[in-house]
């Protein structure tokens, strides 16, 4: 199959569950066919709101961070597009892209302050912006109207031609639904979307990867609020007014439940949940005052018996009856993109070097004046007891933690104030004791996000889908089959990462560290729970990695594993390397058996 | 009016804030999770006194706070439970921000359900002591001024004591430290966690009857409690019971100082700027989290 044709079922894929478009479509038409202006008023209205979804579902779902601001997105919108048309009788064509212009703006200056924190501080720090824009809204009277808002707010008007009500500006909303919807659906489909995944499911394996996750929250959020602020700049000349009750938390609150109740992750989720909400009140008039008690029921209802919402929820339908949707073909292997990254090389020349690392969590001294060298090719076994300190110092290495002194060189550069992707990027990859892999992607794909981290990505090119886009994936791809067949992992690319088993998980870290075309591969107990022969083959694999001239640190519990394999092994113990050599004086060393109490160091 | 008449109202609202800021924390250290419906609960509490004044047996009597006080209490300690087993417990093992969600939702329920019943019009509480405004050292004090900050000290002492000095409270602290240790060690961790809920969700309530004299109760009242209750959390220390009493105390006086030189939407935008510059320097919380140590 060709490229093209797969990448356009793989951007349909991204749409979501097909089978949610028919119902769906089938909905718009018969809430279109019913036809008075009331009724195609509410469904332009359910398309201002899927935008606003659209565009929550980048923040809240894709990277998975709880903004309550989206709703001030909406109402700032409308407010943006409504006093241009009054106060500078600007028409649509320039009010329009100006709201979001405004939003983006707003967006790059709290994200810029708030993206950093963590997760209940975020929701905290992005809900007193909301109220704070909401006080500024009503308290600016001589602008906004204050309390009473701003009537009589022009139509459509494009040029000097006002869309005309009924039919046209319902279609005309759900025209930039579509565009929107297709944005979303390349973001989500592309490696970059692929990369966020990751991020979400496992922030640390993300960095490890080279991805930059404070421009990955920060480009989702510029995007939730860009999509926000056209939801309300098409909402407030459909609607003609717009008053503060626009910049409630209640739009927030609605905006929340059609992205839980229709599906935080799949785009078609957004228009479902929009769909359902704004015409749920509708259906059961009657009970108009108890809809958005309905809302909140439906949402605790979501939340805990289908996270993944109605759309999700149909998606898992479908893959049950009609098993697990076909994967991407595998194209033939590719030529030999993964360049040994430091030939040539001096076999004497350090690659890693790391100087009197010390460092405390609390009082409690993990690791103290580690000094040591590994040289290209060369495989450097790390040992000691439980609680000795060796996930600790990969994770110095690796930049997850700072050392409180110490220095930590690459090829003689100096990393040591560096953060964790950075030092993925300069060269440090590595893997984590529990095969950290996003569920929902392949085995391909949770490598290929490496490969990208390498590739600076197209974030715009992936948006709209820019053959520059396509073509970094491919050659991503490229260089993921590449690496899966070097780490023996060539028959599992297509598998689902929730499907792997635990020795095909460490095999697809080691893919995944491979790709990025490391110098250095730092491994954190990629033996543990194999059988001989699977460790065997793990030692030829490693063995080749090496042989390229990748310098590796393989962490294990003791030597058996490291004894045919590390042409040196160091040895820890309460944060202190108590033993340096060969794997037989290592073995043989005093220190070392009375750390381990005798057991262990028999090998 | 003079700086000291707005001190004891700021330190009225700051007992009232203390009560709501406590039950936040008690519920935060015992789920791990925000408990967003914290605020509808205090709104809750104000509405449930309301239909407590209608349920007594006392035509024409006028039912002083000081009974319903109780009454209220126990409303929410068992909305609270509730909470824990509905909106909690099926999502215990879920990331926190579950837990969030299902708590807007049940704020969403109690907001809405309240105006359902009651409508939007503002409600008003019998205060807990009836009687005439004291003469104190040339300050008027309303009685229920007193009564609010004497009920929330008591509570306040209360709860203090039941935490620190009996075992259940041990039992509660080591169960919202580590609930799989305390299970191993016999320790029910579900009923405790729900007791948590109960006792967070009973201070609310509580702070709901106090308030609701002075301020008057509304449907959507609640967002604005649960806003300060977390920032009064936040600059206390994320998790310190003793940092949400400080906490709540500093936002009430904020309130009512900078309500008194500007207005009172105006000092709820200067608290927001001060909240985002705190946490624009300070981005682990004025005082760090009190992990380890939480309950």
């Amino acid at each position: 199959m060709s490229d093209r044709a797969q990448s356009g079922r793989e951007r349909i894929a991204a749409l979501g569950a097909a089978p949610i478009w028919l119902p769906a479509a089938a909905a718009v038409g018969l809430l279109g066919a019913a036809a008075g202006a009331y009724e195609l008023r509410l469904l332009a209205i359910a398309g201002c709101y899927a935008l606003a979804v659209l565009g929550y579902q980048f923040i809240f779902g894709r990277v998975g961070a709880l903004s309550l601001a989206q709703g001030a997105f909406f109402g700032l919108g409308a407010y943006a597009s409504a006093l241009l048309a009054l106060k500078l009788g600007w028409d649509f064509v320039r009010s329009f892209p100006a709201a979001i212009a405004l939003a983006l703006v707003l967006a790059a200056i709290v994200g810029g302050t708030v993206l950093r924190l963590a997760s209940h501080y975020f929701a905290l720090a992005t809900l007193a912006v909301a109220e704070l824009s909401r006080i500024v809204v009503v308290e600016w009277v001589s602008l906004t109207g204050g309390g009473n808002g701003l009537p009589n707010v022009p139509g459509l008007v494009l040029l000097d031609w006002t869309v005309p009500r009924g039919w046209p500006v319902t279609v005309f909303v759900w025209g930039w639904v579509a565009v929107g919807t297709l944005l979303a659906a390349n973001y989500s489909s592309s490696l970059y979307g692929d990369g966020a995944r990751l991020l979400r499911a496992e922030p640390l394996a993300a960095a490890a990867a080279g991805i930059d996750q404070a421009a990955r929250r920060m480009s989702a959020f510029l995007l939730s609020a860009a999509f926000a602020a056209a939801g309300g700049a098409l909402y407030v000349h459909t609607l003609g007014v717009v008053s503060p009750e626009a910049l409630q938390f209640d739009v927030m609150v609605l905006i929340l439940c059609m992205t839980v109740i229709g599906g935080r992750n799949a785009v078609a989720g957004a228009l479902v949940g929009a769909l359902l909400l704004v015409h749920l009140p509708e259906w059961f008039r009657a009970f108009e005052r108890w809809a958005l008690l309905a809302y909140g029921a439906g949402l605790l209802l979501a939340v805990i018996a289908a996270p993944e919402g109605i759309a999700g929820a149909v998606e898992a339908l479908w893959r049950r009856w009609l098993g697990a949707p076909p994967v991407p073909p595998q194209r033939p292997a590719a030529p030999a993109a993964l360049a040994p990254a430091t030939l040539p090389y001096a076999e004497d020349r350090a690659i890693l070097a790391a100087q009197a690392l010390g460092i405390a969590f609390g009082g409690n001294r993990a690791l103290s004046g580690v000094t040591f060298f590994l040289r290209p090719g060369e495989i450097l076994g790390l040992i000691g007891p439980n609680g000795s300190g060796k996930t600790t110092l990969l994770n110095l290495l690796s930049g997850f933690h700072r050392p409180d002194s110490g220095q930590i060189f690459l090829d003689g550069r100096n990393l040591t104030a560096l953060a964790g992707w950075q030092r993925a990027r300069a060269g440090i990859a590595r893997s984590f004791q529990h095969g950290a892999l996003a569920a929902d992607l392949t085995a391909l794909d949770n490598v290929a996000v490496a490969a990208n981290g390498a590739v600076p990505c197209a974030r715009v090119a992936d948006l709209f889908r820019l053959p520059v886009g396509d073509a970094k994936r491919r050659r991503a791809r490229a260089a993921a089959l590449s690496a899966l067949a070097a780490a023996g992992a060539i028959k599992i690319a297509g598998k689902l990462g929730t499907d792997l088993s635990a020795a095909e998980r460490r095999r697809v870290e080691l893919a995944r560290a491979l790709a990025a075309a490391p110098k250095v591969i730092l491994l954190d107990e990629p033996a543990a729970g194999l059988s001989d022969a699977e460790k065997a083959a793990l030692r030829a694999a490693l063995r080749e990695v090496a042989a390229r001239g990748i310098g590796i640190i393989v962490v294990d519990h003791g030597m058996p594993f490291l004894m045919p394999l590390a042409s040196r092994v160091l040895c820890l113990d309460a944060g202190h390397i108590i033993a340096a050599g060969t794997p037989a004086e290592v073995a043989a060393d005093p220190h070392v058996r009375r750390a381990y109490l005798g057991t262990g160091a028999a090998a | 009016m003079s700086w000291a008449q707005i001190a004891i109202d700021g330190l009225a609202l700051g007992a009232a804030y203390a009560l709501v800021a406590l039950g936040f924390v008690l519920i935060l250290n015992a789920a791990g999770a925000v408990n967003f419906a914290q605020g509808d609960l205090v709104m809750a509490g104000g509405f449930a006194a309301i239909v407590f004044v209608g349920l007594l047996p006392l035509d024409g009597i006028a039912v002083p706070g000081l009974v319903l006080a109780p009454l209220v209490a126990l409303a929410g300690g068992g909305a609270g439970w509730l909470i824990a087993e509905v909106a909690y417990r099926p999502l215990r093992h879920r990331p926190p921000v579950a837990v969030f969600i299902s708590t807007i939702a049940v704020g969403i329920m109690l907001q809405h359900g309240a105006n359902g019943i009651f409508g939007a019009a503002e409600r008003r509480t019998p205060p807990l002591v009836a009687g005439e405004a004291l003469e104190i050292a040339g300050l008027t004090v309303s009685p229920q001024t007193l009564a609010i900050v004497a009920a929330a000290a008591l509570v306040i002492l209360l709860l203090h004591q039941l935490l620190e000095r009996t075992q259940l409270g041990r039992r509660l602290r080591a169960a919202a430290q580590d609930a799989e240790m305390a299970r191993a060690l016999g320790i029910p961790v579900r009923r405790l966690t729900a007791l948590a809920f109960a006792l967070g969700a009973g201070l609310a309530a509580l702070a709901g009857l106090l308030l609701a004299n002075v301020y008057f109760v509304t449907p959507t009242a609640g967002l604005a409690f649960m806003l300060k209750a977390y920032i009064a959390v936040t600059i206390g220390g994320w998790g310190s019971l003793r940092g949400a009493v400080i906490g709540a105390f500093l936002v009430a006086m904020f309130e009512v100082v900078a309500g008194r030189l500007y207005s009172a939407s105006l000092a709820d935008a200067l608290l927001y700027v001060a909240l985002l510059v705190a946490l624009l320097l300070r981005p682990a919380g004025l005082f760090g989290e009190a992990a380890g140590r939480r309950a």
